[in-house]
């Protein structure tokens, strides 16, 4: 054989063996075991930490809110996407019963103009008979610039939750 | 009013009548469009270097190892802008490592690497393999010591040897020309694939980014034939660049009317995409679409070439045109690219709006980002330039006739 093939093929020969051993060696372990993916990763999922407690468990104390809640326009609103996560505060607060919960059991009270706007303000891409043809639960709109920013008797700069009940708005 | 609601003011100012949240902000931005650009460029290049290779058109010549040597160099960089695009670009790898078949992107993977592994690398290393000998005995050092491990230790340049480098070289090439359409018809195939996108979503997209490719290919190795011959100080071998010029001519004319065809097959099926996509065309995209690279980039070098078809001006007044058209050529074919790319991206797929592209200076995404890969490729070509100078390599014939 021509001297510069047998080079060639060893050449060759050696990429194809590293790229074989590197696959070897950077594959994940548990790739292949159910499928075409890494099967540790379903563990890992399993074992990740959970945030969020669901709608079910904040009503067990706080009854209260969820009644009237429940008969409001907010009724379909889970608590938690105003509240932010809570599954802390789910496990530990119940030994806080009528005293101050520590900070890192506190969660966000959503008060501020934005947080209303999140959902409610106006935006071209929640267009209003798109929303219509398909049912007629849109969000209502308004624009949280001009919709009655301040008192206009006193001037005092008002939040929504000035005038709208958040759990019964 | 408060910062939360001033950022959704100004993300919504940028857009216009109905998108989907997840369109508001362009995911693929520059760097997706040098990809298709760059690889381009490498199948352009190797298709030029072919022309000369298996169809023996000798007078193409003088550029048959520029040719080769500039599509390695932007063979090299071709996945880099992908690679930096990635969030986390560490990971590129796994991609080869567990490809799926499923996966248009991790095939990519592969052919690229049979590209330049099997077709680039072999038709060079043949190409070259005496000449590395015969320089390795020149040199010293350092130089020395890189020509005899580039040619593998080899050591055998018997005429017998050197005939079965030609003729292996030879087979490499004439299976590179396919290779090269499917290196870049595949990544044609990559937008052209995507069903949901109907600015991409067409058969004729593999072939027209082909078309495109080799345009721009050509231009690239004409513009850096000129430049080196420049600073080579050498005289410009003026048959060898009408040739060019000719070839360039007739690939742009068949790139400039398939491109058309596409269109006007779009227009006659007036699908329900048609109105957005019209608007589209005549709105956001009509400066990049119809002034960068329909006018400048297509109409102006086609009717410039087309002219020397039949009367050819002065020589000094075609070397300047031959430093401008490819410029023009090149500029158009990325704002093809463009269009496509940040095009496919600008309208909703609802159909009912439009979102709009920035794009900083700086940053990962940015212009510095996208003209640092446009450079290094350069800047590897000037390095190989030097290590494997095609003019120094010596010419059998001759030598044999001056023995
Ligand atoms: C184990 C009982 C328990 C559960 C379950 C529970 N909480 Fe509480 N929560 C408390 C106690 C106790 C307090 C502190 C006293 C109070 O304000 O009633 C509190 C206070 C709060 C406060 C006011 C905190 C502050 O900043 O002043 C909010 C808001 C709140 N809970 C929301 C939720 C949400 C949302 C859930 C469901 C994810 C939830 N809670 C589930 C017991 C509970
Ligand atoms: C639309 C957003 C929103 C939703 C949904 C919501 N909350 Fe609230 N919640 C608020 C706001 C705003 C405040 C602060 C009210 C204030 O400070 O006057 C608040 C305050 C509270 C408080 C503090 C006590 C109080 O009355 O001031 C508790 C407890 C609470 N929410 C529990 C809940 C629970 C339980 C749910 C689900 C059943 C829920 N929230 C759903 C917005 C919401
Ligand atoms: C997670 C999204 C979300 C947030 C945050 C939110 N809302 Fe709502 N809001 C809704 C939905 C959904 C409805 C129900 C729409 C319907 O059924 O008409 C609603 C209804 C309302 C209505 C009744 C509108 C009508 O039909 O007359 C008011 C008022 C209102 N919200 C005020 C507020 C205020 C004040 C805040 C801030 C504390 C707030 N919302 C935060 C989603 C939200
Ligand atoms: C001065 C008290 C006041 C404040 C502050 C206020 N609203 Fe209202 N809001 C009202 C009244 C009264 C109505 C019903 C009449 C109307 O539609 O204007 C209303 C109506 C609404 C509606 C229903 C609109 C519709 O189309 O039916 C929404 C949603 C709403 N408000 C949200 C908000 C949000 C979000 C904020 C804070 C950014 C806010 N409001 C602040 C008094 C207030």
């Amino acid at each position: 054989m021509p001297q510069q093939i047998k080079r060639l093929i060893v050449a060759f020969a050696f990429f194809i063996l590293l790229f074989l051993v590197l696959r070897q060696v950077l594959k994940p372990s548990s790739f292949g075991d159910l499928g075409h993916y890494r099967a540790d990763a379903i563990q890992e999922n399993i074992d990740s930490e959970l945030h969020y407690a669901g709608i079910d468990n904040c009503s067990k104390c706080h009854e209260d809110i969820h009644m009237d809640k429940a008969i409001g326009f907010h009724a379909n609103l889970n608590c938690e996407v105003c509240h932010g996560p809570g599954m802390k505060h789910v496990l530990y607060a119940g030994n806080f019963t009528d005293r101050q919960l520590p900070d890192s059991l506190l969660l966000y009270k959503p008060v501020g103009r934005s947080d209303c706007a999140v959902c409610h303000q106006v935006n071209a891409a929640r267009i209003k008979i798109l929303f219509d043809t398909i049912d007629n639960s849109m969000i209502r709109q308004i624009d949280a610039m001009t919709h009655n920013p301040v008192n206009k008797r006193t001037n005092e700069k008002l939040n929504c939750i000035d005038c709208h009940n958040p759990h019964q708005p | 009013m408060e910062q939360h609601i001033q950022n959704l003011y100004e993300v919504l100012s940028q857009v216009e009548g109905f998108v989907y949240p997840n369109e508001i902000e362009l995911n693929w931005s520059i760097l997706i469009v040098l990809y298709p650009f760059i690889t381009g460029l490498v199948a352009g290049a190797f298709i030029l270097a072919s022309l000369e290779r298996i169809f023996k058109v000798r007078i193409l010549k003088p550029t048959y190892g520029i040719a080769l040597l500039t599509a390695l160099s932007f063979m090299l960089v071709a996945t880099m802008p992908l690679i930096s695009h990635l969030g986390k670009p560490f990971r590129a790898y796994e991609i080869m490592i567990t490809p799926h078949l499923s996966s248009a992107m991790a095939i990519f993977g592969f052919v690229y690497l049979w590209y330049l592994m099997v077709v680039l690398l072999l038709e060079i290393w043949f190409d070259y393999r005496r000449d590395m000998i015969l320089w390795a005995n020149e040199s010293k050092g350092v130089k020395r010591f890189l020509y005899r491990a580039l040619s593998l230790w080899t050591t055998d340049i018997s005429p017998k040897a050197i005939a079965l480098d030609n003729k292996i070289g030879y087979i490499v090439t004439v299976i590179g020309v396919p290779s090269a359409f499917l290196l870049h018809g595949y990544v044609g195939f990559i937008f052209g694939s995507i069903k949901a996108n109907p600015w991409w979503s067409t058969v004729l997209m593999p072939i027209i980014f082909l078309f495109s490719a080799i345009v721009s290919g050509i231009a690239l190795v004409m513009l850096i034939y000129i430049i080196v011959s420049k600073v080579r100080k050498v005289k410009l071998n003026m048959a060898c660049l009408d040739m060019i010029a000719m070839y360039l001519f007739y690939i742009l004319l068949i790139d400039f009317v398939l491109e058309g065809l596409d269109q006007i097959h779009r227009i006659y099926e007036a699908e329900e995409s048609f109105e957005v996509l019209h608007k589209l065309v005549f709105g956001k995209l009509f400066f990049t679409l119809f002034i960068m690279q329909g006018l400048l980039g297509t109409i102006v070098p086609l009717i410039t070439l087309g002219i020397f078809q039949f009367y050819k001006p002065k020589e000094n007044i075609r070397k300047v045109i031959y430093l401008i058209v490819p410029v023009l050529i090149l500029i158009g074919v990325f704002f093809m690219r463009w269009n496509v790319v940040i095009g496919g991206q600008l309208f909703s797929k609802s159909f009912y709006g439009y979102t709009s592209f920035k794009i900083g200076l700086i940053g990962p995404e940015g212009y510095l980002m996208a003209a640092f890969w446009l450079i290094v490729p350069l800047l590897i070509l000037a390095f190989l330039l030097w290590l494997l100078p095609p003019w120094k390599k010596k010419d059998e014939q001759s030598e044999i006739q001056s023995a």
